[in-house]
């Protein structure tokens, strides 16, 4: 067991250190993306500010509450573009048949799929992320008890994990119908209405949606409304600290077995 | 000893008939035409360790499919396939640890990267300690100069070099089977010929198994004990190459430069192919007469400035048995 977690960090590290390599070979395209997305998410949280302030609080939610959640919400979404942007792209491979390398190889093909582009443009977004974040819990005095800095982080891999999973299990859709890439671009329009404000705001439907069938809510929301003891309009026995890396594991076991059943459809492309 | 047993192997593609024009792209909509095509049909063969077997036919024969089935890519519809006793189906992380793959068409090389990168993820993958890789790549030095590229940026091999590079990075970890698709397509002499040389030196060294597909009749000439090939999915032909030229074509031809064109060469034991000026093409079937028996026949009726014995190009012979 040892043996095969210390094979898996050596292939990982050194995949790391290539991907890196790779990307700055071309910097003018990171550039872009340095300055173009904490742009972009700093415009979106000040938004959210020129409105709550305008126009009253979002459902008893004040400003700086929504910042900490949005920082939440920001911060897994960068670490789920660093980890698994390349299941945005299974479309693509599986038209070209680019399984094959991985598929020769001693070690498992999901690994080594998720590890072969470490995705620097997770960093870009991460700056934004912790920005927000450390604003959102300063204001609302958010307490860095040894607990709470232990129940953010659980939070942060679950919330990770559910991103992860659900764009691997959307992406997995191609191995059987050849194309998937729409249905990463609708799920990325979901997670941004569902985890960047309180779910809350929308009707009870919604909501019972975005918790038992897609459970983006356990990405921010309830753990924030947790945090910040405010009302999530569902009794779930135990904290949400532990429901969110509970859900994110749990769908991340999914999303593989998916991804591997997919694999025995893949046709490779004709050579 | 089997190293590969291929039973019964079959692998089915299911493509989809596309209308022409606006309407057809409609009735495709609601009513796809699907169509099974076997790519593989029916395929039975048993490679020996330390075989060096060449996979010959046509495009789109099945050729590819089959070798992707062999190392895992690929799921077969049925059959069997067992490398070493074990099948790449449910065993794949320890059956491809034993294999070294080259698609010859496409490379697994980092683009963008120095070439001796990408060699040293592949020793971290196989878990290549520092010695067996050490000893590999100097091996591997003398007969592809790798060290000559292995700085250089994968993007700026020539399609020869990269596909050095290729071979090295499937024959890192010392695999016993070594499966080869196409790997001399589009190179120049000397390539192959490093390649060739490369080929039979890992064969002889270290008893690797071989599986080469090519268009390259020179490389089955000059590595194959024993050759397979298909068409249409099909096994057509299974034996050691001298076999199938003395059943299809057990000739031999006798190239004459005369001083003066005869009118007529009447000999029981000649046919005469061709004339061209004064020379002239005579085939003859090797174990029913020689060579030296011809030529002094022929001395003794004509004058003779200069002569050839060729033998069947196997080019022939392959085109022959696909035709057929
Ligand atoms: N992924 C695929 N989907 C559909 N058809 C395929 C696929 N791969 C190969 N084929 C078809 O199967 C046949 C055999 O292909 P291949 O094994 O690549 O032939 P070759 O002998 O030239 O290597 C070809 O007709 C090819 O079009
Ligand atoms: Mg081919």
């Amino acid at each position: 067991m040892l043996k095969h977690v210390k094979h898996y960090i050596s292939v990982g590290a050194y995949s790391l250190r290539m991907s890196f390599a790779r990307q700055l070979e071309y910097p003018s395209f990171l550039i872009c993306w340095v300055i173009g997305n904490p742009l972009n998410y700093m415009m979106g949280v000040w938004m959210i500010g020129v409105i709550t302030q305008r126009f009253q609080a979002l459902n008893g939610w004040t400003y700086p509450q929504i910042a900490f959640l949005y920082g939440i919400s920001l911060l897994s979404h960068s670490l789920s573009v660093l980890l698994f942007i390349q299941t945005w792209g299974i479309e693509r491979m599986v038209i070209r048949g680019s399984f094959d390398r991985f598929l020769v190889r001693p070690v498992g093909v999901f690994f080594q799929f998720c590890i072969d582009y470490i995705n620097l443009i997770g960093f870009t977004d991460m700056i934004p992320g912790v920005i927000i974040f450390v604003y959102g819990s300063s204001v609302v005095n958010f307490e860095w008890t040894f607990f709470n800095t232990i129940k953010i982080l659980l939070v942060l891999v679950g919330a990770t994990l559910i991103r992860g999973a659900t764009y691997t299990i959307l992406g997995s859709v191609a191995f059987w119908t050849k194309s998937s890439r729409s249905l990463i671009s609708m799920v990325h329009a979901l997670f941004e209405r569902t985890t960047y404000y309180p779910l809350s705001i929308y009707p009870t439907v919604i909501q019972v949606i975005f918790t038992f069938l897609l459970p983006f809510g356990f990405i921010s929301f309830y753990p924030a409304c947790e945090f910040l003891g405010q009302d999530s309009g569902f009794d779930f026995p135990l904290e949400f600290a532990l429901w969110t890396p509970v859900v994110g594991v749990i769908l991340e076991i999914i999303a593989v077995s998916i991804f591997n059943r997919g694999l025995k459809k893949y046709e490779s492309a004709g050579s | 000893m089997v190293m590969i047993d291929v039973q019964n192997l079959r692998k089915d593609f299911i493509v989809s008939k596309k209308k022409k024009g606006l309407r057809g792209a409609f009735v495709d909509l609601i009513k796809p035409e699907k169509e099974i095509f076997h790519a593989v049909d029916d395929i039975s063969f048993q490679l020996e360790k330390g075989e060096i077997v060449g996979y010959l036919g046509p495009n789109g024969a099945g050729k590819s499919t089959t070798v992707k089935i062999m190392c895992g890519i690929l799921q077969p519809t049925s059959g069997s396939v067992m490398i070493n006793g074990l099948s790449p189906a449910a065993n794949r992380k320890e059956v491809v640890s034993k294999l070294g793959v080259v698609f010859g068409q496409r490379t697994q090389l980092f683009w963008d990267l120095r070439l001796g990168e990408s060699f040293e993820l592949l020793k971290r993958i196989y878990r290549i300690d520092d010695n067996l890789y050490q000893t590999n790549l100097k091996l591997m030095d003398d007969v592809l100069q790798i060290n000559e590229i292995i700085d250089k940026p994968v993007r700026q091999l020539s399609l020869g070099q990269r596909m050095r590079g290729d071979l090295v990075a499937s024959m890192l970890h010392s695999p016993e089977i070594l499966f080869l698709d196409e790997p001399t397509i589009g190179l120049d002499v000397e390539a192959k010929y490093s390649i060739r040389k490369f080929i039979k030196e890992i064969n002889q060294n270290f008893g690797t198994t071989v599986i080469l597909t090519t268009h390259d009749l020179d490389d089955v000439e000059q590595l194959c004990s024993r050759i397979i090939i298909i068409n249409h999915g099909k096994i057509i032909e299974d034996g050691p190459l001298e076999m199938l030229i003395d059943r299809i074509a057990p000739y031999r031809y006798l190239i004459v430069d005369f001083y003066k064109l005869p009118e007529e060469i009447n000999h029981p034991e000649i046919e005469v192919m061709k004339k061209e000026n004064t020379r002239v093409w005579l085939r003859f079937e090797k174990n029913k007469t020689s060579a030296a028996k011809l030529i002094s026949d022929l001395s003794l009726r004509y004058q003779i400035r200069d002569l050839s014995v060729e033998e069947t190009k196997i080019e022939d012979v392959v085109r022959q048995v696909y035709k057929s």
